[in-house]
């Protein structure tokens, strides 16, 4: 799941993206509105954590605009603003969740994976594919009984696969919501992470559950 | 404890009245009585003629007749009158015969003057005399024979039906005098309960005044004449109370938003750090970053408390002739090296002798807050260039920077509370200035204004504060 970060004021903005790098999320962040507009037109976010005051241009100009766009990516307001009016303003502009300054880490995270799960329409925390169970809140993978440890990286390429099972994900995609924006410009990663993945997950005598369709990405689960 | 209004009212009203009543009913009782005793001693004084005319002196003697009928007062047997004569030696001439064994007491004043006392009557009854002193009547041939001698007479009377009738007259009036006394203190109550019925109203509607909401204003309409200035102080009060209270609201929530965001910063910056074990380094990072929030929001509070000071009236300000040049120097001290790395030149167009009206302490912080501002907003090789002029009794101090990207249109918003436009904020520095809201706060404080302007890249700071020499016109020097 790809996040972008647009706060001015930088320990939260550096600990909000540490916080989510660390929760699995691939996590740009900027302090400037324009910059801010820039990423989010520019990628296909899931989660869009936007503050109100930015210097350059304001929170609320940058939703107006992604809106107006068409673009998708499900918004989170961050800011000092607790007024009523404030939020109904917000929310009325095209922003899905509202979360007032200072915030527990753990709850901006609990908000943030629950707009990722809702933009992939999937409601239920725990994703199961066949014997594959993975708990979104705690970041655990079990293959039948045995817990499966992964790194961050390849847990955050398993979720997204999960989030949508059954497509056919290209790796355009996969690049575009597993990696960062500064991450190597090298697309051959997501072969290697698919296979280091594969290792992990997959298991002898049993149908495999990523599949490779040549020429167009990958496919988790479902068929056999 | 202070007596009620009412209570004195009502304690004046009957009190005067009474007073007032007493010395009247003391008056007529006076008069009334006096006139009855007058009376009495001129029908007792007749009586004692009837007496006196009667006494003849020949050549011989002083003789005395008298006829029952004539003065029949002194022969009745119940409640008689009396009378008695004394020649000038003492002896007694004649009594009348109702002094059976009994005797008057012999006074008198000057010879025909008669004089009255009230005595004891030889029955035991109160009564009033009258004593005479005169030389009687003589006939022709003693009127040279015998010198003239004086004959003493006392005529008494009981005075029962006089008595009775003063007693009357006194019972009369106290009656009156009591009975006027307590309807003027059950009117006098009334009246000063109905007239202090708008004082009532008027604090049944204090009462209704909340804390929460003092824009409610007592009408004063159908307001008696002497209450309305009362009225109209109070609500003046009112508004003055509600203004105190609006700023303090809005202050609270200035400071409470101004510390959201770095409490915010803290609180993530700490609870990213303690989600997981991490490294030295790491723990290193995070306690960096936190002190530097801390001392961010320490300027904030300190900053607030200032003004709080201020704003409350627990410091007082002290306005004294400052000279702009040193606030701006004393401004600019600290930023000069930093700003002199970025390539920044700093212009100041000021005279000598310009100076303003204002507390040297809150002055000083509102212009370096000012300079902070620029010299941080200032684009790299950028220019910041100060001008004052005087207007009217004003001063106004511009501090433009140059690499201004918003739009005359923001310039507007720059002094709202949330408005913010830092770049430099997005970089590793920590803005610990007083924000435009503040400043602009500041500036009211000293009685002065702020604006903001931009045009072609260029950010335009007016801070008016009262002129220390009105009426001197600076031109900026270029």
């Amino acid at each position: 799941m790809r996040v972008l970060v647009v706060e001015d004021y930088p320990p939260i903005r550096k600990a909000v993206a540490k916080g989510l790098r660390e929760a699995g999320f691939a996590v740009d962040a900027t302090g400037d509105g324009e910059e801010g507009l820039w990423y989010a037109t520019s990628n296909d976010y899931d989660v869009v954590v936007l503050d109100l005051m930015l210097p350059g241009l304001d929170g609320l100009t940058i939703l107006n605009r992604l809106r107006a766009e068409g673009r998708a990516a499900h918004v989170l307001i961050l800011t000092a603003k607790d007024a009523v009016s404030d939020r109904v303003k917000g929310l009325d502009l095209g922003a899905d969740d509202y979360l007032v300054k200072p915030f527990a880490l753990e709850e901006l995270l609990a908000r943030v994976r629950a707009l990722a799960r809702r933009a992939y329409c999937v409601k239920n925390p725990c994703l199961e594919i066949g014997d594959l169970r993975i708990e979104t809140a705690a970041q655990r993978v079990w293959r039948g009984l045995e817990e499966v440890h992964l790194t961050a990286r390849e847990y955050a390429l398993l979720e997204y696969l999960a989030m949508r099972r059954g497509e056919v994900v290209s790796r355009t995609d996969i690049w575009e919501h597993v990696y960062e924006f500064n991450s190597e410009a090298d697309s051959n990663v997501v072969d290697v992470y698919i296979g280091y993945l594969r290792k992990k997950i997959e298991q002898p005598h049993k149908p495999p559950l990523i599949r490779t369709l040549r020429g167009r990405g990958y496919s988790l689960g479902a068929s056999g | 404890m202070t007596l009620s209004i009412r209570a004195r009212l009502l304690l004046w009203i009957t009190g005067g009245m009474a007073i007032l009543l007493m010395v009247f009913a003391v008056v007529v009782y006076g008069v009334l009585s006096r006139s009855l005793l007058d009376g009495f001693d001129e029908v007792l004084l007749a009586s004692s003629r009837t007496i006196s005319g009667p006494v003849e002196r020949d050549s011989a003697r002083i003789k005395f007749e008298m006829d029952e009928r004539d003065a029949p007062e002194f022969y009745r047997s119940v409640e008689p009158d009396y009378f008695q004569l004394w020649l000038e030696d003492g002896e007694k001439l004649a009594g009348s015969p109702s002094l059976k064994t009994g005797g008057l007491e012999r006074f008198a004043g000057l010879p025909d003057v008669p004089a009255f006392r009230p005595v004891r009557l030889p029955d035991g009854r109160a009564g009033r005399a009258v004593g005479l002193l005169f030389i009687p009547r003589a006939d022709e041939e003693a009127k040279d024979v015998i010198p003239a001698q004086k004959v003493t007479l006392v005529v008494a009377r009981g005075t029962a039906s006089l008595d009775a009738t003063i007693r009357l007259i006194r019972w009369l009036l106290a009656t009156a005098t009591g009975g006027t006394l307590v309807l003027a203190l059950l009117l006098g109550a009334v009246a000063v309960r109905r007239g202090l019925r708008p004082l009532d109203a008027l604090a049944a509607r204090i009462a209704a005044v909340r804390q929460d909401d003092l824009s409610a204003q007592i009408p004063t309409e159908r307001m008696p004449a002497e209450m309305a200035p009362v009225v109209g102080k109070l609500n003046d009060l009112l508004r003055r109370l509600e203004d105190a209270f609006r700023r303090e609201r809005a202050f609270t929530a200035d400071a409470a938003h101004e510390l959201r965001t770095p409490l915010a910063g803290l609180r993530c910056t700490l609870e990213v750090a303690s989600s997981q074990p991490r490294t030295r380094n790491d723990y290193r990072e995070a306690i960096t970053e936190c002190l530097d929030v801390v001392r961010h929001t320490q300027g904030i509070v300190e900053t607030l408390l200032v003004l709080a000071r201020f704003e409350s009236g627990q410091t007082t300000l002290r306005p004294e002739a400052v000279d702009v040049r040193e606030l701006i120097e004393a401004g600019w001290r600290p930023l000069a090296d930093k700003a002199a790395s970025r390539g920044i030149t700093f212009d100041t167009h000021l005279l000598m002798n310009f100076s303003c009206m204002a507390d040297r302490e809150v002055s000083q912080m509102i212009v370096a807050a000012l300079l902070s501002n620029a010299a941080e907003y200032t684009d790299d090789h950028g220019r910041i260039e100060i001008a004052g002029r005087n207007i009217g009794e004003s001063v106004e101090l511009t501090i433009a920077n140059t690499g201004c990207s918003l739009s005359d249109t923001d310039a507007q918003h720059v002094f709202d509370r949330f408005w913010r436009s830092d770049p430099s904020r997005t970089g590793t520095g920590i803005h610990c200035g007083l924000g435009l809201a503040l400043v602009q706060r500041a500036a009211r404080t000293l009685g002065g204004s702020v604006s903001a302007r931009i045009a072609d890249g260029t950010f335009t700071i007016g801070l008016t504060l009262p002129a220390a020499q009105p009426k001197r016109h600076l031109m900026p020097r270029s």
